[in-house]
């Protein structure tokens, strides 16, 4: 019928040219539809989107009219880009481009009657994808279904997945792993961030924020997608579903498979962690609160006391340093010159192996570990990329981990053998309460509450520099404090290591917990080591820039009779201060111990400028 | 040799271009003034296609994951042919390098529907009798294929087209994903009705788990 049709039109037109008297003559003129006569062409066209550019407006025109009508010249068609060459320019790197060849009138079917989207333009957009991509998936999700109920803010294809410039990797995540991660974690984060949107939708604004507060967030955050679960490895590309929904992947009943779908072999329990929780919010996530709240509590309290300490012990220490100058006061001493510079044993070669080692592993998570908390920050990618990534990142953070649990049972061990020399038979038992609160004990005991209140009267000018044994408070508080650290980081941090086992032992919302304990116990201890264990050690005005003794090994009997009286007294009562006698430390082990010590010291004390700055500033 | 160098090489020194997918392919859309010469056949139509050895040629392929023109490479070197290139990143690398391409005989583009391989079962429960067809070349077929599929490979789809019955759904397979759909489009085009295609070829794998990857 259709070829019955043209070869009557161009039987017509070969006629009317000829009885005209116009074949082959050079000034006719004739419109187009005269021919094409169709009525896409006589009718739909005129009141078309390109009804007023006309025919030549696509096609070009021709050179003869006469070859025309005898099909033997076709007027060639010009680009759409010739008008729309915004559209054509992302077009032309395009999916539909590159590899299928599509063309513009490949999804504007109907080119001549073409008119412009007056209903629904995302109602519009699902239709026209899914004639082909039939994604029964995406028809039926949350995000489907609200935009074909006429919802506004939905996201239909073309909001993902733009409208002329859809890029190549979109439909394989599991071949371009990293790009589509990043595409569409930015994309549902460009829409679930918006506030605005989605309060008006019934969704929580935050969503994404508190996501981001998580270790998949951080992580992802940092630039490494590929590594933790993104939006749609939890909740699908397109089967996004409410969670009341039985077909939704985050319904409780298929939780453990989508969770397992990355942790493998975990038990049920593992599902009740909450992929992002408000931490604030003490109503919806009590326990997470109270976590959050005791540990904020106690980073004020133990800053407020020990800074406080610090900054107190500071002022005296200079201003007497300062009246002894002043006053040209030579502080006398019983010992001789010879006596006095004469070095002593302080810590034995074991104490000093274990606290290299114990820098070391502390620095090595301290510098693997706190990238990830400060993930926002250009110093965290510029650390994880010189590290070689957060995988990398990850693995020298357990590797120090483990050397610090190592030693931790290595001072468990010392610990007992110290209070049970002898085994815990009856021989070994007997004294053990002496030895535990003796001088010589790191245990607290009544001495060290007298001498913190000689300390405080020290402070303010109302008393003399109290009289320490073999170990001051200060010094007990930052043994036993990691015994709080370890329990605390250590027990968190195996939990996150290793969360499909513990799954077995305590639900999913435990994890949730233990991120925010190691997390803010590592700021804890950062800090702590970085300001108050530095200045106590290193910065007092005294032993400024820094004391090499954790080192060397050793200080000078004058040293240990002005710091430590009662355990100077204690020795020459006990005549064991001559066992204690050494030789000089050699310039070799006094040249380490300076490069070690001076690079521990500043590079904790640049790490603690910056984590202050991010903290106040960031 | 990048999109700007076959360019020149083309204009100044008679290189011959080469598309060496199947006709259909090649017809549909190809760099301007190509010869279709697919991989399959390079062995009974090159020596008339491709009459002068010591004239340049360039091959290229469809995509830029696509081995036929690095294959074709090594058979027209074996063919004693003095001067060859391959076109890196094959025709999208012309395309984005702003070159446009020609159809002589363009397959018109219609809706084709893909099904992933895990919904191919509850197909068939719906639809009764699905003709399979792989349009994988002869060896790939042979080395593993769906249960029942009929191997017409792409470049012998137009001869053979009609030993496939217009009245069953038909499922068309390839490698990837990338070459189906024309070839749905061409059975559309002749009269089958219901044409579907298997989502990614048979190289796809449904994605079991992430864990591990690196940034």
């Amino acid at each position: 019928m259709v070829h019955t049709g043209r070869t009557k039109t161009l039987l017509f037109c070969v006629l009317f040219l000829v009885c005209s008297g116009h074949v082959f003559a050079s000034n006719t003129r004739i419109n187009c539809v005269d021919c094409h006569d169709s009525p896409r062409f006589k009718t739909a066209y005129k009141g078309s989107v390109h009804g007023n550019i006309g025919c030549t407006g696509c096609h070009k025109s021709f050179e003869s009219l006469d070859r025309h009508v005898m099909l033997k010249e076709r007027p060639a068609l010009l680009s759409c880009g010739t008008c729309h060459s915004e559209i054509e320019k992302v077009y032309r790197n395009s999916f539909h481009y590159l590899y299928e060849d599509f063309r513009c009138y490949d999804c504007h079917y109907e080119i001549h009657s073409l008119k412009k989207e007056r209903g629904n333009f995302k109602i519009a957009v699902t239709n026209n994808c899914t004639r082909c991509h039939a994604n029964d998936e995406y028809v039926l999700s949350g995000h489907g279904a609200a935009v074909m109920k006429g919802n506004k803010d939905s996201a239909t294809c073309s909001d993902c997945h733009g409208l002329h410039d859809t890029r190549a990797y979109h439909t394989s995540g599991e071949k371009y792993i990293l790009e589509a991660r990043e595409f569409y974690n930015k994309t549902c984060k460009s829409c679930h961030s918006n506030r605005e949107m989605m309060v008006r939708n019934n969704i929580s604004p935050d969503n994404v924020r508190y996501y981001e507060e998580t270790y998949h967030g951080k992580v992802q955050d940092l630039g490494y997608s590929t590594s933790v679960a993104g939006c749609a490895d939890c909740h699908t590309a397109h089967n996004i579903l409410p969670q009341s929904d039985p077909g939704s992947t985050i319904n409780p009943k298929n939780l453990v498979r989508n969770c397992g779908k990355c942790h493998p072999g975990i038990h049920p329990r593992f599902a009740q962690y909450k992929a992002h929780p408000d931490y604030r919010d003490i109503r919806r996530y009590p326990l997470l609160y109270i976590s959050f709240i005791s540990m904020v509590a106690l980073l004020l309290v133990t800053f407020t006391f020990y800074w406080t300490h610090t900054v107190l012990w500071w002022r005296k220490v200079y201003w007497e340093k300062h009246r002894l100058e002043e006053l040209g006061i030579k502080l006398e001493s019983p010992l001789t010159h010879e006596e006095g510079i004469q070095e002593v044993r302080r810590f034995a070669v074991k104490d000093r192996v274990m606290h290299l080692f114990l820098v070391l592993s502390f620095f090595g998570l301290v510098i693997t570990g706190f990238p990830i908390k400060y993930h926002d920050t250009l110093w965290a990618k510029v650390l994880i990329q010189v590290m070689g990534g957060a995988h990398n990142a990850g693995l020298y953070h357990r590797a120090a981990a483990v050397v610090l649990i190592v030693l931790f049972f290595i001072a468990l061990w010392r610990c007992f053998r110290f209070i049970f020399p002898k085994g815990l038979g009856s021989k070994g038992r007997s004294g053990w309460k002496e030895r535990l609160f003796g001088p010589d004990s790191l245990a607290p005991n009544m001495n060290d509450w007298r001498q913190f209140k000689g300390m405080v009267k020290w402070f303010f000018n109302k008393g003399e520099y109290p009289k320490f044994d073999r170990w001051t408070y200060w010094e007990k508080f930052d043994f036993l404090a990691v015994f709080w650290g370890m329990v605390v980081i250590g027990g968190s941090g195996v939990t996150l290591w290793a969360p499909e086992k513990a799954s077995y032992i305590y639900p999913g919302w435990v994890f949730n917990i233990a991120s925010i304990l190691h997390s803010e116990e590592a700021l804890l201890a950062a800090l702590f080591i970085f300001t108050v264990h530095f200045f106590n050690t290193h910065l007092i005005p005294t032993k400024f820039p820094m004391d090499p003794i954790i080192f060397t090994g050793s200080y000078q009997l004058e040293e240990l009779r002005r710091l430590r009286a009662l355990e100077y007294e204690r020795l020459v009562r006990e005549g064991r201060l001559d066992e204690l006698k050494i030789k000089h430390p050699g310039i070799s082990l006094k040249l380490v111990s300076a490069f070690f010590g001076h690079a521990s010291l500043w590079i904790g004390l640049l790490f603690t400028l910056i984590l202050l700055w991010t903290f106040f500033f960031g | 040799m990048d999109p700007e160098g076959t360019l020149s090489l083309i204009r100044d020194k008679k290189a011959v271009i080469v598309d060496t997918m199947s006709d259909l392919e090649c017809m549909d859309h190809r760099i301007p003034g190509s010869l279709c010469l697919p991989l399959e056949e390079f062995e009974n139509m090159a020596r008339e296609l491709l009459k002068d050895k010591k004239r340049p040629v360039i091959f290229y392929c469809e995509s830029d994951e696509c081995l036929r023109a690095g294959v074709s490479y090594d058979k027209a070197k074996a063919a004693g042919y003095g001067e060859i290139y391959i076109l890196r990143g094959g025709l999208p690398a012309w395309k984005r390098a702003g070159y446009d391409v020609e159809s002589v005989e363009r397959v018109k583009r219609e809706p084709v529907v893909s099904v992933k391989r895990g919904a191919l079962e509850k197909m068939a429960k719906k639809k009764q009798g699905i003709f399979i067809l792989d349009i994988r070349s002869e060896d790939d077929y042979s080395k593993g294929h769906l249960a029942g599929a009929v191997n017409i490979p792409l470049y012998k789809l137009r001869k053979r087209l009609k030993e496939i019955p217009g009245n069953r759904t038909v499922l068309v397979v390839d490698e990837n994903g990338k070459r189906s759909f024309l070839a749905s489009c061409y059975l559309i085009n002749h009269g089958f009705s219901d044409v579907v295609r298997l989502y990614g070829g048979m190289e796809y794998e449904e994605p079991q788990k992430w864990k591990g990857g690196k940034g």
